[in-house]
């Protein structure tokens, strides 16, 4: 299967680190030499494990190194207790802190951003003066004399090599797993535009708490690693300490988070670079190590903040970013194509039909305000099944809170939305997405750094777990509004008109019911309306209701079934086109109260 | 527990939180005005410590002299690091990134800053032996430390000074009005990269100044802005990042609780309490207990 | 004084305005009226300097400003009522009109300026110790049209006045806006969104749909002319 063939083409690389480092390992004579290799290594490893919450997910966290301490500490503390062999207390180290992850994880990720960092500063504080205060503040490894390796002893410098080689090695089989999984994708989206991504059906929630459990346990691992290889004595200030963050930040930051190259090639420059220079002139000089990593922060920052591997990558002429294996090239032929593809990327086994004209939502007296406006007042609809409804009205009307409300991002301050008379209001976006409910923006929001099919796979990830069956699904959709020629370029290079068919298309993978437009025609040309306008009607006929808002008048008027009108929140105005644009009230709503009076006043 | 015991408690709270309120004021006007989280506030209070011990041993000049002496160099200090850095991390862009970035660079001069000192001047501690560090004023049955009163006082008369600045003055206002809605402030002809560079400048040179302080009671040495660091943002956080008197009273409060916290735990625990409310308050009201939304006073 | 050559801006991804051209005389009062997305914000947003122009030339007095920060142009005269109002909101009623004329030329007149603006509107006078945020809508409208004036303006630009509030508070705004053009003849440039009570106001006018000038004429002609409803609701 082609799927699996690429994603084991992209083990090779991680063989090739691992072969390197084995040679290093062995190449290597002087006890120094293994020292900085080992902690390279540890650094690489701590690095991928942050990068996987604050690299592949976004979540900036300066208090890593909490889950880094609590490895160290479990795994020392169980061996001075009980004597337990640090090989299983490895494992207990990990396991304490996945559960430190998600204790901190609940309601630390309620908070949006700057908090969230600032937040995470204070978990390490606390444990730290803890640490403190019972008592263990040094506490040594115990020599043991007989069967030292059992308890990760070793006299030989390599076995140290080797073992956090170990742990590198599978924190990198991690990253790649993630990459390539469902998982991998949902982060990448949430990271760059959360609530496209929760529109788009994913849990942000529940994939930023799978990631920090994730990335909490490698990070517990290599703490307990650095705790027997280079510490010996664990104090507080050793593995819960800022060092700890700024040896990770400076990895990643400098390497490239959001990619699993990054953390090494930052290990690989800079930990060497500050060994030497602590054992050069760190006497004569102390705390040079810190001014070295300020100024890489710093540098790094100002001139490449992505860090150095994708600056390096940007510099390389463009290529796919994602070796696609070969699939199935469905070329936008003619709309019979087109529509078998239509049919394809929306198709959803057991759902049950509805009778074509019942009530698929039900707006019932939704009302929101916000700071002294009433955005909505008292608004109720029905959308049927199979129609294609279309939601107008001037300025302000109210007409984007309506869709907020309806796709889950604000919830009414009274009434309630039902869908196929299920009671939506109260779910979240991915929930509601979910059951078949998609949505597109007034402005598009993509994923910038995916490439299109990838953002299409995002929402197909909702009807399909493995990610070559979502590839598939992602295809058909893009296939479906004619946009497979541009699967394997970045958002950023496309048209206004590409970009809203990406944003369709991504809508379309996840098999909806019901799609909510927000503004698709805005800022297109004359053709670029008329093949939107009939897009939407290839959607509908496929069986999609539709319910657009829209500004373009003259397009509305021939595109739509029905017209409900908003005015100052209020619905003034239902009905079908012709005669709603007659009707005085929306007149009114639209070019004032004296307009029509004013025309009167003409023909007389 | 005597009243006398709990009031003696709550005095010395208040006294230390002055100073923490006035280094807090910085913060929170560079929050405030720039949205900027600055990390190296703390490293840039420990030079304006060093600054005053210089002037102190070297010239003999008193401590609270020297905070203000402080003052002018450190503006210009803060001007020139906005010009020369901080303005290519917060232009235009995605705000999220943004952030982040500035984060990390002020992070990263954080630590050059710390390091650079410990190379240059010793980890070695030193402080100053002012007179008045020693005595206490005597008011009932409470006593008032000497050099933590003039410290408090000095950091009243300090705020005090910055608040009148933004109430008062045109410049002030603008700085508010750039921190309020700085697209408006464009069309007022308000000069909002300036403005930002003017709000950097205050705030490194109050933070500076409280340094000087903090020099007449503290030891000095380079690492001892990370003590301070959290508190601070602890303060801005507890008032509503970005509003100046809720800083204030933010730092007043982080002086309390750090007080009354060693009422009920041993002294290694004291900043633990803060530490708790800080998470208590992100939690619970993120605003923080004086904002509303972000803005400067 | 303001001439708009072949002026285009994109926006958010989108071709906002496609080649508008237009032009101000000195003390004329211009209205510039169409539906929504029709770009008209974005032009103002453009001439006062928030919004870059992509191609095109912005002629004030003379002189191209194209380059000029939105700061820059505010010292020059051009004084801009935004969308939405944004007033500072936690600075006071008096503190924001003192904003208002905060250019050195405005400054020098501000008591006059005060004056001016207080009597013009009492309510803002009521409350000039308030913080703007506790304002209504229809109070913080005034405010800002009051921040505009206290510049001393030599060209106004009003952005969409009657946006949000309620039909009464309109027809106070838009009386003021008549009085403001009675008292002192300053070029004003407006835009809005209700055609009648904008036209009556203006010498000249224009109607822009979907980033183009699609009418354009003097008041009388403009309001004569029923096809305006054309560029709103499409019949």
């Amino acid at each position: 299967m082609p799927g699996a063939l690429a994603r084991l083409r992209g083990l090779v690389p991680i063989g090739v680190v691992v072969l390197v480092a084995l040679a290093l390992t062995f190449v290597l004579t002087e006890r120094y030499h293994h020292r900085v290799l080992t902690l390279v290594l540890i650094w690489a490893t701590m690095g991928l494990a942050w990068n996987i919450i604050s690299g592949y997910a976004g979540q900036i966290s300066f208090g890593h190194q909490a889950f880094f301490g609590v490895g160290a500490y479990v795994t020392v503390l169980l061996v001075v207790g009980v004597r337990l062999t640090p090989w299983l207390g490895l494992v207990a180290g990990a396991v304490a802190a996945v559960v430190a992850a998600v204790l901190i994880g609940f309601p630390t990720f309620r908070l949006a951003g700057i908090y969230f960092a600032l937040a995470t500063l204070a978990y390490p504080l606390i444990l730290r003066i803890f640490m403190d205060f019972l008592g263990y503040q040094e506490v040594a490894i115990p020599m043991v004399r007989d069967q030292p390796a059992l308890y990760m002893q070793f006299t030989d410098p390599r076995a140290y090599d080797l073992l956090a080689l170990a742990a590198l090695a599978g924190t990198l089989l991690l990253s790649h797993w993630i990459e390539t999984s469902r998982l991998g994708y949902a982060l990448r989206a949430l990271k760059e535009n959360e609530q496209a991504a929760e529109a788009s059906g994913v849990d942000t929630f529940r994939s930023k708490m799978v990631a920090y459990m994730l990335s909490a346990a490698p990070a517990a691992v290599i703490g307990a690693i650095y705790a027997h290889a280079i510490l010996y004595v664990v104090t507080p200030d050793a593995v819960f300490g800022l060092l700890v963050i700024v040896q990770t930040l400076v990895v990643c930051l400098v390497g490239g988070a959001g990619s699993k190259w990054g953390p090494l090639l930052g290990a690989a420059i800079m930990v060497p670079m500050s060994e030497t220079l602590d054992a050069t002139i760190g006497d004569r000089l102390p705390g040079i190590q810190g001014v070295v990593y300020g100024a890489a922060l710093v540098l790094v920052m100002l001139f490449a903040p992505e860090g150095l591997y994708w600056w390096v990558r940007g510099l390389l002429p463009a290529r796919r970013t994602v070796p696609t294996p070969a699939g199935v090239a469905v070329a936008a032929g003619p709309a019979g194509t087109a529509t078998a593809a239509l049919e394809l990327a929306t198709d959803v086994a057991g759902r049950a039909p509805l009778a074509r004209g019942a009530a698929l939502i039900d707006v019932r007296s939704v009302s929101k305000a916000f700071v002294g406006v009433h955005a909505l007042e008292d608004v109720s609809f029905a959308v049927q099944a199979g129609e294609i409804l279309g939601v107008i009205g001037p300025n302000g009307a109210g007409k984007t809170t309506l869709f907020n409300v309806l796709n889950g991002f604000l919830a009414p301050d009274q009434g309630e939305v039902r869908y196929r008379d299920e009671r939506i209001t109260g779910l979240r976006p991915n929930a509601i997405c979910r059951r078949g409910v998609g949505r597109t923006f007034q402005v598009v929001r993509s994923f910038p750094h995916l490439t299109v099919l990838e953002n299409v796979m995002v929402g197909a990830f909702v009807r399909e777990a493995a990610t070559d069956r979502a590839r598939q699904r992602a295809r058909a959709a893009l296939a479906a509004v004619g946009l497979d020629a541009r699967a394997e370029v970045v958002p950023g290079s496309l048209t206004t008109f590409d970009l809203r068919l990406m944003e369709v298309a991504r809508c379309l993978a996840t098999a909806p019911e019901l799609i909510l437009l927000d503004e698709p025609l805005a800022g297109l040309s004359r053709d670029g309306v008329e093949a939107m306008m009939a897009l939407v009607r290839r959607v509908r006929d496929a069986g999609v209701t539709v319910v657009i808002i829209e500004h373009t008048m003259y397009a509305v008027v021939q595109l739509v079934d029905r017209l409900v009108v908003l005015d100052h929140g209020r619905r003034i105005g239902e009905g079908v086109p012709g005669e709603v644009v007659r009707d005085p009230a929306v007149i009114e709503a639209y070019l004032g109260k004296r307009w029509l009076r004013h025309v009167e006043n003409l023909k007389a | 527990m005597a009243l006398g015991e709990l009031v003696q408690y709550v005095v010395t709270g208040l006294l230390v939180g002055g100073v923490y309120a006035l280094m807090s004021i910085g913060l929170a006007l560079i929050f405030g005005v720039m949205r900027v989280v600055n990390f190296a506030q703390g490293d840039f209070m420990m030079l304006g410590m060093y600054l005053t011990y210089f002037l102190a041993v070297g010239y003999g000049v008193d401590p609270l002299l020297g905070a203000l002496v402080a003052i002018p160099p450190f503006f210009v200090l803060g001007l020139v690091v906005h010009r020369v850095l901080l303005v290519r991390v917060t232009g235009g862009g995605d705000p999220q990134r943004l952030m982040d970035a500035q984060l990390i660079l002020t992070l990263g001069l954080s630590l050059i800053i710390t390091n650079a000192t410990t190379m240059i001047l010793t980890p070695m501690p030193r402080g100053i032996r002012a007179a008045y560090a020693t005595q206490a004023f005597a008011v009932g049955p409470v006593l008032l430390n000497q050099a933590r009163s003039y410290a408090f006082l000095m950091a009243l008369l300090l705020a005090g000074a910055v608040y009148a600045f933004l109430t008062r003055t045109d410049l002030g206002k603008a700085l508010r009005a750039a921190a309020d809605e700085p697209e408006a402030a464009g069309y007022q002809g308000i000069d909002v990269r300036a403005m930002h560079g003017l709000a950097f400048g205050v705030g490194i040179a109050l933070v500076a100044a409280a340094g000087g302080l903090l020099a007449t009671y503290h030891p000095i040495e380079p690492t001892v802005a990370v003590n301070f660091i959290v508190l601070m943002f602890v303060a801005v956080v507890l008032g509503g990042l970005g509003s100046i008197p809720g800083a204030f009273a933010g730092g007043l409060l982080i002086g309390l609780v750090q007080s009354l916290t060693l009422l009920v735990l041993p002294f290694q625990l004291q900043n633990v309490g803060v530490f708790i409310a800080f998470l208590l308050v992100l939690y619970f009201r993120p605003q923080g207990l004086f904002g509303q939304r972000l803005r400067a006073v | 004084m303001l001439k708009i050559s072949r002026l285009s801006v994109a926006y958010g991804g989108l071709q906002a305005l496609a080649g508008v051209s237009l032009d101000v005389v000195e003390g004329e009062f211009v209205t510039i009226v169409g539906p929504n997305g029709a770009g008209k914000t974005t032009l103002l947003k453009a001439v006062a300097g928030s919004v870059p122009a992509a191609a095109g030339r912005i002629e004030y007095r003379g002189r191209d400003i194209r380059t000029l920060p939105s700061h820059a142009r505010a010292r020059l005269g051009i004084a801009h009522v935004p969308e939405g109002r944004k007033v500072f909101p936690s600075l006071t009623v008096l503190e924001n009109l003192e904003m208002g004329s905060y250019r050195p030329v405005a400054r020098r007149r501000r008591a006059e300026g005060l004056d001016t603006v207080l009597g013009l509107f009492p309510v803002l006078d009521e409350r000039r110790q308030q913080l703007a945020a506790s304002l209504s809508g229809g109070e913080q409208q005034m405010l800002a049209l009051g921040r505009g004036l206290m510049a001393q303006p030599e060209l106004l630009l009003l952005d969409e006045p009657s946006q949000g509030l309620g039909p009464r508070i309109v027809e106070g705004i838009f009386e003021a806006i008549a009085t403001i053009r009675k008292s002192r003849r300053i070029t004003i440039l407006l835009v809005e969104q209700r055609v009648v009570e904008a036209l009556e106001l203006c010498d000249r006018g224009y109607v822009l749909e979907t980033g183009r000038v699609v009418l354009e004429g003097d008041r009388d002609t403009l309001l004569a002319d029923p096809r305006v409803q054309h560029a709103y609701l499409g019949t």
